[in-house]
């Protein structure tokens, strides 16, 4: 049933597009870019086929409407340090800042927990401070949903920071961590580097894949839904701890 | 009946299209006004209404001035939608085989039925039956899902359908209907929320109408369904062509709940909320957040490409929805409206909505975008639809606010020269014979010289002064406003005699 579904969404929208008859779509309210000419030159009447899929991926870095808005932010150094201290703080994450080891300032934000996880790629080290049980969540070795709910708090990495919207990026990897890890507990510390801070939004979307399973964090879980105040403070972890390390 | 904004001119022949409209709950039952009138009397509800617009339209501008980039990025978020439209087939087949390639797998629903249908069996498939005898799936709020009634179809074949997003919490709670595309439950005060907690939620005890304090009642009712849920139901804000991706841009953490604990994950998308490509996000991840909440960045945005070993559902769906979407394509003036992305802006600048309420566009979708999507998406002969693109005075406060420049106005005049042709013609009302009657007059200069002969009889007649108040249907008109005494003479009499004495 759902591939004659299929074929008719297609061929609907070929005939809405005015491809009936083999004639190709020209969009008359946009300039076609070449990208999109040849794939619109691909689609023939009838439903199009796999042959014709549109913009292939070699072409991942352009986007198709470059008319002229920022790919490149002006702040650097300190600057763009503070910037993103700055959005961090309006958006109520708590900002703390290390040089080379870390392992300090993490022990005292989780310092009142018994336990907290980490991602299998984190630097051990970086826990040496802690008291209390730190369980490490590896492939093979994952914590079950209601473990990860005892934990006190998660500690991981980044793989991107957006100064100008005070935007951390997890990726997925091995110091970032499954997405059920930095999710289920409550408190969330997480380690920036000076070296993954960028300034703006195109600038972070550019060093990341889209294969990966990735999460973007602005301030602790919030709302707006009653008189749109915003509130923070829903399902996801209530306090975000960033931790700024010069290495 | 609205009178501004009516075409005096009759439009091109109609454009006709025989590609199906959608079904669902993008319907409004009656006309317009009709409807509108039973909620304009609500002082409380205009009182919420214009509380929260008014707060959002001032953030939305605070964060929108911080970029001086910004008409540059809605052009740019304008031309890539266009883009996306112009190339669908290719762009939703390169989409397909990206998502299957990274193990997902993709249905297709022509309607509403079709797409409830395919979910339910996908749901029955994976969720236990519970000691009540139901199954129970978790929901992330989903436009298109609320489009389609599939809370109502599940709870017929037996499946509990618990929406997580808190204003989504507050309407199924409520037993109510969303009023807002982004905060469903706009139409409520923090009072109303706490009775109506305090009511439904069992384990909430007694609450104060603090927002921080309902808030954390929702996260303790939710917690133990997050964590135990096999199948969740989400929408997508985005999906990416190139790469098979799905986003989804959230606050609270309930989508990320609902997309890393469950075994299964459906996500049900229009056909047209495709990009090109991944780096397109650099553009949309900022127009959608400050367009929407007036927030730089919304608290958690998720990508998810298929499946992810190890790493959250592992059995993942995607049904593509066309319900009408092939119909609004179709239309070559209309299209643009398929462009949206779901931000919500036009309606907190709307002066009509945020006089009436969502509640009166009886569609999923209010405000500008709705009375211009719903009978794109239906057909103008649909029940009420053919009303909704009167429901706007034309002020273009729409336009200037929309992320990716749809020109909402433009697409109102014309959907209402559509309704003119589908539903009122030849001649079926006083209205109607009215313009017939002046479109006649004004189309000869013979005619319109031997009307103006009148002129000083019906300066006469009124004695010179204004008239207040006029018989039958024109009396709409002057019921709110006041016409100038009439003048002894007509502008082109004037100036015949001026031009006479040179």
């Amino acid at each position: 049933m759902t591939s004659t579904a299929r074929e008719e969404i297609l061929a609907r929208i070929n005939e809405a597009l005015g491809r009936r008859g083999g004639g190709d779509y020209v969009s008359s309210t946009a300039r076609t870019p070449a990208s999109a000419g040849s794939a619109g030159a691909a689609g023939s009447a009838g439903a199009a086929d796999e042959s014709g899929s549109a913009a292939s991926a070699s072409q991942a870095s352009a986007t198709a409407a470059d008319v002229g808005y920022r790919h490149e932010g002006t702040h650097t150094g300190e600057e763009l340090v503070d910037l993103l201290i700055d959005r961090l703080v309006d958006y109520k994450a708590n900002v703390h800042r290390a040089t080379g080891d870390p392992a300090e300032t993490i022990a005292q934000l989780i310092e009142a927990h018994d336990s907290v996880v980490v991602p299998h790629g984190l630097e051990t080290s970086w826990l040496s401070g802690f008291d209390g049980e730190v369980r490490v969540d590896a492939p093979g070795e994952e914590l079950t949903v209601d473990e990860l709910d005892a934990q006190g708090a998660v500690v991981t990495a980044s793989a991107v920071a957006i100064a100008q919207t005070g935007t951390i990026v997890l990726d997925g990897s091995q110091v970032c961590g499954r997405r059920a890890v930095t999710l289920v507990p409550d408190h969330h510390v997480c380690i920036v580097r000076v070296a993954d801070i960028v300034d703006i939004v195109p600038e972070g979307i550019s060093r990341l894949d889209a294969r990966d399973p990735l999460t973007f964090i602005s301030g602790p879980s919030a709302t707006s839904d009653i008189e749109l105040s915003r509130v923070e403070g829903v399902h996801g972890p209530r306090t975000l701890d960033v931790v700024i390390l010069n290495e | 009946m609205t009178f501004l904004g009516m075409p005096l001119l009759p439009p091109k022949r109609r454009q006709q299209t025989d590609l199906p409209g959608g079904q669902g709950n993008i319907i409004e039952p009656e006309s317009f006004p009709d409807v509108s009138h039973q909620h304009l009397s609500n002082q409380q509800l205009r009182n919420n209404i214009g509380h929260a617009t008014s707060t959002i339209r001032e953030k939305r501008a605070d964060v929108v001035a911080e970029l001086d980039d910004w008409e540059a990025l809605r052009e740019a978020g304008a031309r890539t939608k266009n883009e996306v439209m112009a190339n669908l087939p290719e762009y939703l087949t390169q989409f397909e085989e990206a998502f299957s390639a990274a193990g997902g797998i993709v249905h297709w629903a022509r309607d509403a039925d079709e797409a409830n249908a395919i979910v339910t069996d996908l749901v029955a498939d994976n969720a236990p039956v519970l000691e009540n005898g139901r199954r129970e799936v978790i929901k992330v709020k989903s436009m298109a899902t609320q489009e389609i009634g599939l809370n109502e179809h599940l709870e017929t074949a037996g499946i509990d359908a618990f929406e997580t997003d808190l204003a989504e919490l507050i309407v199924q709670l409520g037993e109510d209907k969303p009023s807002h595309i982004l905060v469903p439950a706009i139409h409520r005060n923090r009072d109303e929320i706490r009775d109506i907690f305090m009511d439904k939620m069992p384990d909430a005890g007694q609450l104060t109408n603090e927002p921080a304090v309902l808030a954390e009642a929702a996260r303790r009712h939710l917690r133990h369904k997050f964590l135990t849920t096999k199948v969740a139901i989400s929408g997508a804000n985005f999906g990416i062509a190139e790469t098979g991706s799905l986003g989804v841009v959230e606050s609270e953490g309930n989508g990320r709940m609902c997309l890393t604990l469950p075994e299964t994950l459906i996500t049900v998308m229009g056909i047209e909320k495709l990009l090109p490509r991944f780096a397109d996000l650099e553009v949309f991840l900022q127009l959608l957040p400050r367009s929407s909440t007036g927030e730089r960045m919304n608290p958690y945005t998720s990508f998810w490409t298929g499946r992810a070993e190890g790493d959250g559902p592992q059995n993942v769906h995607l049904v593509l929805l066309d319900n009408g979407r092939t119909r609004a394509l179709a239309d070559e003036h209309g299209r643009t409206a398929l462009n949206c992305i779901r931000c919500s802006a036009c309606m907190n600048v709307c002066p009509v909505y945020e006089r009436t309420g969502g509640h009166a566009y009886g569609s999923t979708y209010p405000g500008p975008i709705g009375a211009i999507l719903s009978p794109l998406l239906t057909g103008v002969e649909e029940q009420g639809n053919g009303s909704l693109p009167y429901a706007s005075s034309l002020c273009g406060a729409c336009y200037d606010v929309c992320p990716v420049k749809i020109n909402i106005p433009e697409i109102l005049v014309h959907l209402r020269g559509e309704d003119v042709q589908a539903n009122h013609s030849p001649v079926s009302s006083q209205l109607d014979a009215a313009l017939t009657g002046a479109s006649w007059m004004m189309s000869d200069g013979k005619r319109m010289t031997a009307t103006e002969k009148g002129l000083p009889l019906a300066h006469a007649v009124t004695r010179g002064e204004q008239i207040n108040a006029l018989p039958g249907i024109a009396g709409a008109w002057t019921s709110s406003r006041d016409i100038p005494a009439l003048p002894n003479k007509s502008f082109r009499q004037l100036w015949a005699e001026e031009e006479g004495e040179k």
